[in-house]
């Protein structure tokens, strides 16, 4: 006998007559506001710079933020209109990336980037600048994991900059992964 | 990891007394976790969300052969390779199969109890393979060769300073150098160690049946780094991890986050479905090693199975006076705390973690903290109970308890016990109790006055 049957085996010996619990349902609790305007307070919380343009302004927006960079890493699902005209270089050397959400929580503050659009973009730039569509941000997580039909590799939720308190309980960013977060809703 | 929980009221004392430095960093840290967690819980209507988290966790316990069968499948249908795991020796040669096929020289590893649980790290370096662990508080125990003192915040127990003098030695940073300097030595050799690693390992915090998702939750961005970098990832996964559904994780991954740290979400959530795809950049192998290790016994125990719903949030860690005295180390074990005192026994049996149940004030401040109800309090009487009837209490303890009672529940005895007790000098050496208490700290120097005298002057005064 290999492990996998021993192991299911005890457990169901464990559970023999025991009463089942009952699976209860998800909650259905609406958002009383509007789902950007609570994003960007809850990333701003969170330590992120977030705001809403117009979807024309984004690119001259993401070229400020670029400028005095050598270049930028992008994300690989990030429509050409909206990919600042910049050198593009290796995440690993690049000091800003740019990647394209898949969808936006607004009770958490989060954006969800899929592994379609590449993770190293994602991660090793110390600034990291996250585009997201207006009709892509939901209220809640339960209806933004409910709404998802196919799953990514891997899907990231991104809610602030890199941080920990690991050394005397000091908060420093930028830890590992992207010190700055900025994420542009586009109407 | 070996057990050392026989040794706790020793070692405990023994930290008091070398470490004093020790108290001060855990009180601090656990105070500052406590206080985010009750604003937290505060933002949401928390009863509800713990009877709900309770339940689906209840739930997927009681039919656990079948999620865990269902998991497999779909992760299988993901690309994931999947394993079972009975004993460490089981998880053993999975990782040393991967090391030798891969050719593997350097492994970078997100902060994981489980393979502490499995003595990971030391299997790998002995096959010769460099270990990175890549949370910063992760890496600070391992430089210093220590094991975690917190389920969530594995070096809360150092203090700046000590991680300065440690970095000094280590690195050459001058012995004032700021967090953030630090930081950044560290990041800069860990950058180097994920850009160089052939394998990624991990745990997980959840393992959702139904998508065969594997959850991970951090604020660094090591564990996205360490899961999308090497060419291979190996997940450990304890069996009692699971969720039924992907959606359940809308309340477990908020929930877990205000219970840890008091946040709504951790900075940043992984949700891996498998290897990367056509194209993709990511890992070319997922492995999911399901590890039972002692969970199956528990989950057959009438008694104490409730204990596996743990999400280890270290929550009741934070809450426990007991605990914020000396940090986990004293407890000999993985887990420390409060859960530390009730799964440690069912893991290992209560034979080797015997004193740990005593290990608490039975306060109750574990049990309101806990995210899933856990009813640690209950379970530190039940083991406490067994304890006693597997004759593991010395038998002085048996007279003792029975005579306390006596007079405790005579008004009469109690007043004339208590004054006369006054009067004699402490047998400080008497009890092994007093012994480790004081071992730690000055002698016990009775009130000059009882509690009820004291009272009554005050209700008086009024
Ligand atoms: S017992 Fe409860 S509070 Fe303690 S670590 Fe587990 S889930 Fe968190």
């Amino acid at each position: 006998m290999d492990a996998r049957t021993r192991i299911l085996a005890r457990v169901q010996r464990a559970l023999r007559g025991r009463p089942k619990a009952l699976l209860p349902e998800h909650p259905h609790t609406p958002l009383a506001e509007d789902p950007v305007d609570l994003l960007l307070r809850r990333l701003r919380e969170n330590g992120a710079e977030a705001q809403r343009l117009p979807r024309e302004e984004a690119k001259a927006f993401a070229q400020r933020l670029a400028e005095g960079l050598p270049g930028a890493a992008f994300g690989k699902t990030l429509p050409q209109d909206l990919r600042p005209p910049l050198p593009e270089l290796p995440p690993e050397e690049a000091p800003l990336g740019v990647s394209w959400a898949l969808f936006a929580v607004a009770e958490t503050g989060s954006v969800a980037l899929s592994s379609e659009d590449g993770r190293k973009a994602q991660l090793l730039p110390p600034t990291h600048l996250v585009l997201v569509e207006a009709k892509r941000v939901y209220g809640t997580l339960l209806e933004a994991l409910q709404d998802l039909n196919e799953l990514p590799a891997a899907l990231g939720l991104h809610s602030g900059p890199s941080k920990s308190a690991d050394i005397g309980q000091v908060m420093v960013k930028g830890v590992h992964g992207p010190g700055r977060l900025v994420v542009v809703v586009l109407e | 990891m070996r057990a050392k929980a026989k040794l706790y009221p020793k070692e405990a004392a023994r930290l008091l007394r070398e470490k004093p430095g020790v108290r001060e960093a855990v009180t601090g840290a656990t105070l500052h976790f406590e206080r985010n967690r009750l604003k937290a819980y505060a933002e949401v209507p928390i009863e509800e969300w713990r009877e709900r988290a309770k339940a689906v966790k209840d739930h997927v316990l009681t039919h656990l052969d079948h999620y865990l069968e269902l998991a497999e499948r779909r992760l299988r249908e993901n690309g994931v390779q999947v394993h079972w795991a009975e004993t460490p020796e089981d998880a053993h040669r999975v990782l040393r199969e991967v090391v030798h096929r891969r050719g593997v020289k350097r492994a970078v590893k997100a902060k994981s109890m489980l393979t502490e649980e499995l003595g990971v790290n030391p299997l790998l370096e002995s096959l010769g393979v460099e270990v990175y662990e890549t949370d910063l508080g992760e890496y600070l125990i391992q430089l210093l060769g220590e094991p975690p003192s917190h389920i969530v915040g594995p070096a809360i127990h150092l203090s700046l300073g000590e991680i300065q003098k440690l970095f000094h030695a280590r690195f050459g940073t001058p012995l004032d150098a700021s967090p953030e300097a630090l930081a950044q030595v560290a990041r800069r050799v860990l950058r180097e160690a994920f850009l160089s690693a052939e394998l990624g390992l991990s745990g997980a915090n959840f393992l959702v049946a139904e998508t065969g998702t594997l959850a991970l939750m951090e604020n660094e961005g090591n564990i996205r780094l360490s899961t999308s970098l090497p060419k291979v990832h190996v997940a450990f996964v304890g069996i009692e991890k699971l969720l039924p559904r992907f959606a359940d994780l809308a309340l477990f991954l908020p929930l877990t986050a205000r219970a840890a740290t008091g946040q709504r979400l951790a900075t940043f959530v992984s949700l891996i479905q498998g290897p990367a795809r056509e194209g993709e950049e990511g890992p070319e192998e997922v492995h999911v090693v399901l590890v039972d290790h002692g969970r199956t016994a528990l989950l057959h125990d009438l008694e104490a199975w409730e204990t596996l719903r743990c999400l280890r949030c270290g929550a009741c860690l934070n809450a426990c006076p007991v605990y914020r005295q000396t940090g986990g180390h004293p407890y000999g074990y993985v887990y420390s705390g409060p859960i530390g005192a009730v799964l440690d026994p069912g893991l290992l049996g209560l034979e080797e973690a015997y004193p740990l149940p005593y290990a608490s004030t039975l306060c109750g401040a574990c049990y309101e903290a806990c995210p899933v109800k856990i009813p640690i309090p209950r379970l530190l009487l039940t083991w406490r109970h067994r304890a006693a009837e597997e004759g593991l209490t010395p038998s002085w303890e048996h007279g003792a308890m029975r005579a306390f009672r006596k007079v405790m529940e005579s008004p009469a005895l109690y007043r004339l016990f208590s004054k006369g007790l006054r009067g004699l000098p402490l047998p400080q050496d008497l009890l092994p109790l007093l012994r480790a208490w004081t071992e730690g700290r000055g002698p016990l120097r009775p009130s000059p006055k009882p509690f009820h005298e004291l009272w009554k002057e005050v209700a008086d005064g009024r």
